[in-house]
């Protein structure tokens, strides 16, 4: 297997890269542990030196070029700054969304079970530099074991006295609460995400207004993925000019690769952003299982746009990369397929779990998603027509952009780009068409 | 002033609004599911999508910038906007299906995404004929699907409370339900359960639909999903004509539409008055039809025995003028209209007795400060208005043990049903009654009992609670020629369907009566007082000519949706 010939990683020296986010240090997780290896001393020092004002602290995050690590690639920093000014008769919250759902992501998983420390003096950083009172923890419902460990972490933090009033004697305080989920992909949607906080049904708001206007209960709120959040405490430790010198220039930061797949090492991984896909497989991951040749890669969770084999040399985990290479970087969950994958059946598995997690606000999603199962599963069983490749981008079309918020494009995408990029696979499985199919003009997005 | 473009046309406005309801207000039809003015916009049927663009500005000059064509550039917004969720803005361009392609695709694809699992038993649905779905999907949708599928079954025949029912596998998920009872009525009654395709609106487990202001759901409906539990099946859409009048169940004198079929009224619905009832009807004065179909008096009584119209009449005069005038009792009602109470009072007037007087309905805590009301009547106000104030009972009575009533005039009330007085109290004075129903009471004690119209076959004024005048049509037809009334049918009917069914007379189920306005003169005339009016029209511009309270007060002014009494008083 030819792997990455002369292209260049922008993760640098990663073999010797050291491990920030999951340090290889034993029990992290006990506070004790934490607070040995330099714990909470990002907090302490936010927290007593004036010079750390929440300005300041947000200046030190958009200096390190830190960019959302859920799935948007947002810059960090700036979604700070969107909050209003402070007014004490207002409440406003942070939110941080570990309700990782997406197939093929399960990195943030890691934090909450090996550094959860990390993610709540991310979280207090946080509420600190944006002048939160209250923050919420946002879990996944199926990580019920996870959660009940956090929480135990959480009471000593509050025994401590390093969260809730007075915080290390400073006079600032702020509230920590872990909220667990019921088990919806769609709450990972913030907005939606929001309204499942508030108790209610979990289906997207429109926007504007964005949650920095009205967010929980229609304060002014930021969203954050958990593993953003835990890079705020070592952004503050080392400063903003050591983490945007990490990995690529424009997307920079330790990542948590969470390589899954046919590969012969499928784990989580943190390494730069801008490694190679070549390294990530062949290196990281020891290569494909059974010396199988790689067939297909989904570089950032089951949305994100298929890559063909041919279409990944030297191409470079980072937002810029994967957009040249035609994918988007997304969670950086990547699902590995070998030569022996089924692309058919592999699409029918995604469209089913997108039916399955429509939350059915919106009538593109909702009648869409079960559609493109119907169809997909059709041809899986070698029932389709040809014509139904061609109905399927259309309705790809009739639902991207279309809805309130981005399930039916993430529905839609794996469709489209499977489909155009394994089009002889599909065709192969179809019956042929004794009528010819019109050309259907697909529209922008 | 502020100018929004849409279709090419330019239109000015002054306050900032929502999309859709501007180009509703205005005529441009753009279709739609689930927005309804009085709701939160949840933008969720994705139908109403539309191309918005904003001309380009120029940052320094605020000037509009032009084009090398001349044209001010525009520059769209990426993705289609919901335009009931989409604020106008100056300099706003927007593109409907009319003008754009991409748009009509759009209400095209969705339309059919809506159709895909809806069961399309239109044949046998209650809403079909004036069912949004099926009128939008004819005109915006595709002529045919491509959806090759078993359709997704959902629960079917839920009776979500007594009155109620729901049909899953219809619903659009709309939430207009759910959000009516989350925002309008409060009880929070309804939510969308299970998810994606599967969802249909539910009870809370343990709950039931049960509250009094439930059947809203099925008028905001946009689909046959929820059906009234009392109607459904009963009749199709096309089969029944409508006409606009108000409710008389309570004091609140609610506007809707009465449908009536072969001259039966089968269901009432609400009837926008945003200074009445908005759009909302209680149940109550929905379910509240069916003494308008049956148990009539049809035909006068003289004695016990069926008589003439002439007979009864002369009878009624006859024992006006055998007791001496200041011992009859006049009953008016404020259950009849403002104008047959007046006549009631000038035969009162005329005979030298005492003013009439009314029996109060009040049902203490029945009223919710909405749209139910303590007073069970819906003209009490209209009655003091003119003078007519409620009776003494205590005082009635002694007045009939002492003797000193010789006889009782009644005007569409039950005053023994209401305990008044007894049968037993009444001795030997003569009772005359213009009755409703063969069960009066009263009307077994009665000499003459002469059948009274009601609300839904005669014309007249009712004045609400909060003094508000309005009127009332014939949305069926009496037996009897009378060119008054048929000419007013002919025009307050809402035949819209065009359809041979759009009969608007029909001689099936005709009750034998008259309204107050024909039988209140002809009683009169035989007692030497002519009230020569053309028809109630008349009889109110008389009122408004001598009663303040009434000043300025007419059918024209008063329209579709009535006039408040004080505010033609003070502008008058």
């Amino acid at each position: 297997m030819s792997v990455s010939n002369g292209s260049v990683s922008k993760a640098g020296d990663w073999r010797s890269y050291q491990r920030v986010l999951l340090p290889p240090v034993k029990d992290l997780h006990k506070l004790e542990v934490y607070e040995q290896h330099g714990g909470y001393a990002s907090l302490r020092k936010a927290l007593t030196d004036p010079a750390w004002t929440p300005q300041a602290v947000t200046e030190e995050v958009k200096k390190s070029g830190l960019k959302g690590r859920g799935g948007a690639g947002f810059p960090t920093g700036l979604k700070w700054t969107f909050m209003p000014p402070v007014n004490p008769d207002v409440p406003r919250f942070l939110c941080c969304n570990g309700d990782e759902s997406e197939p093929g992501t399960f990195k943030d998983r890691q934090l909450m079970e090996y550094n959860p420390h990390l993610v709540f003096e991310g979280m207090i950083l946080a509420s600190y530099a944006m002048s939160v009172k209250t923050s919420y923890l946002y879990v996944r419902g199926e990580y019920a074991d996870w959660i009940s460990h956090m929480e135990r972490e959480l009471e000593k933090l509050y025994a401590k006295g390093y969260v809730g009033k007075n915080i290390m004697g400073t006079g600032f305080s702020t509230d920590l609460v872990i909220h667990k989920g019921a088990g919806a992909y769609i709450c990972g949607e913030e907005s939606s995400l929001m309204e499942s906080l508030e108790g209610k049904r979990a289906y997207p708001r429109s926007k504007p207004p964005f949650p920095a206007q009205r967010g929980i209960w229609g304060y002014p709120t930021t969203i954050n993925n958990v593993e953003t959040l835990a890079c705020v405490p070592l952004i503050l430790e080392k400063g903003g000019d050591w983490y945007a010198k990490i990995g690529a220039e424009k997307h920079p930061g330790p990542v948590l690769y969470g390589i899954s797949g046919h590969v012969n090492r499928p784990g989580v991984y943190e390494y730069p952003t801008g490694m190679l896909i070549s390294d990530l497989i062949y290196e990281v991951c020891g290569g494909i299982r059974g010396g199988k040749k790689l067939k297909a890669l989904v570089p950032g969770g089951s949305s994100t746009p298929v890559l063909r084999a041919d279409m990944i040399d030297g191409v470079t985990m980072d937002a810029d990369g994967l957009r040249a290479a035609g994918s988007m970087m997304g969670t950086a969950g990547m699902l590995v397929l070998d030569e022996d994958t089924d692309m058919v059946s592999f699409l029918r598995r995604i469209t089913h779990f997108y039916h399955h997690e429509s939350c059915g606000q919106c009538t593109p999603c909702r009648e869409g998603t079960g559609w493109l199962e119907n169809i997909v599963t059709r041809i899986d069983e070698g029932e389709g027509n040809l014509r139904d490749l061609d109905l399927l981008l259309d309705l790809c079309s009739q639902m991207e952009g279309r809805t309130v918020c981005a399930l039916a494009d993430a529905a839609a995408w794996p469709v489209r780009y499977t489909v155009e990029r394994f089009r002889s696979e599909f065709e192969a499985r179809c019956r042929p068409s004794l009528v010819s199919v019109p050309e259907t003009a697909a529209l922008p997005a | 002033m502020p100018t929004i473009t849409i279709d090419g046309v330019a239109h000015e406005f002054e306050a900032k609004q929502a999309l859709l309801q501007f180009c509703l207000d205005r005529g441009i039809e753009v279709p739609h599911f689930c927005y309804h003015p009085a709701m939160s916009v949840p933008a969720n049927c994705r139908q109403c999508l539309v191309e918005v663009g904003m001309t380009e500005v120029d940052r320094e000059t605020r000037q509009v910038k032009f084009g090398e064509d001349g044209k001010p550039i525009v520059r769209f917004l990426p993705k289609l906007q919901t335009s009931c969720s989409q604020e106008i803005a100056d300099g706003m361009v927007v593109r409907t299906h009319r003008t754009s392609d991409l748009v009509a695709r759009a209400q095209k694809d969705t339309l059919e995404l809506l159709l895909i699992n809806h069961p399309l038993d239109c044949p046998i649905c209650d809403q079909a004929g004036h069912c949004p779905l099926q009128i939008q999907a004819y005109k915006y949708g595709p002529e045919g699907s491509r959806f090759e599928f078993e359709k997704t079954h959902k629960p079917k025949r839920i009776e979500l409370g007594p009155r109620v029912m729901l049909d899953g596998e219809r619903c659009i998920n709309c939430t207009r339900c759910v959000r009516f009872t989350g925002e309008v009525s409060k009880s929070h009654q309804l939510t969308i359960i299970e998810r994606g395709v599967r969802n249909y609106p539910m009870t809370p487990p343990g709950v039931v639909f049960d509250e009094p202001y439930s059947m809203n759901v099925i008028d905001i409906c946009p689909v046959g999903a929820l059906t009234s539990v009392d109607f459904r099946f009963k009749a199709r859409v096309w089969e029944m004509s409508k006409t606009a009048s108000i409710t008389v169940s309570n004091a609140k004198g609610s506007n809707c539409w009465y449908w009536v079929k072969d001259n039966r009224v089968l269901k009432v619905t609400p009837r926008d008055n945003e200074q009445v009832n908005r759009y909302w009807l209680p149940d109550e004065d929905r379910l509240d039809y069916e003494r308008f179909n049956d148990g009539r008096l049809s035909g006068p009584v003289v004695d016990g025995r069926p008589s003439s119209w002439d007979a009864a009449y002369a009878a009624a005069a006859e024992v006006l003028g055998s007791v001496e005038p200041a011992s009859i009792l006049f009953l008016g009602s404020a259950h009849a209209s403002v104008e047959d109470n007046w006549l009631l009072s000038r035969l009162a007037t005329h005979l030298g007795a005492p003013a009439p007087v009314y029996i109060p309905h009040v049902d203490p805590g029945h009223g919710d400060g909405w749209l139910r009301t303590d007073d069970r009547t819906p003209n009490a106000r209209g009655c003091e208005a003119l003078g007519i104030l409620p009776i003494d009972a205590d005082s009635v009575r002694k007045r009939l043990s002492s003797g000193a009533v010789k006889a009782v005039y009644v005007l569409e009330e039950d005053p023994i049903a209401s305990g008044v007085f007894s049968a037993d109290d009444l001795g030997s004075a003569p009772v005359i009654v213009h009755a409703w129903h063969t069960d009066n009471r009263t009307l077994a004690a009665a000499k003459v009992g002469l059948p009274a119209a009601m609300v839904v076959e005669t014309i007249g004024t009712f004045v609400n609670e909060d003094g508000r005048a309005q009127r009332v049509r014939p949305a069926k037809a009496i037996k009897g020629v009378n060119r008054t009334l048929m000419m007013e049918v002919g025009k307050s009917r809402h035949d819209l369907h065009g359809t041979p069914f759009d009969r608007w007379y029909d001689e099936t189920n005709l009750v034998d009566c008259q309204p107050g306005w024909v039988s209140l003169p002809a009683v009169a005339a035989r007692c030497g007082l002519e009230l020569s009016y053309r028809g109630p029209k008349d009889i109110l511009a008389e009122i408004a000519g001598s009663n303040e309270a009434f000043r300025g007060v007419s059918y024209e002014a008063m329209g579709e949706s009535g006039v408040r009494l004080q505010e033609t008083a003070q502008t008058a």
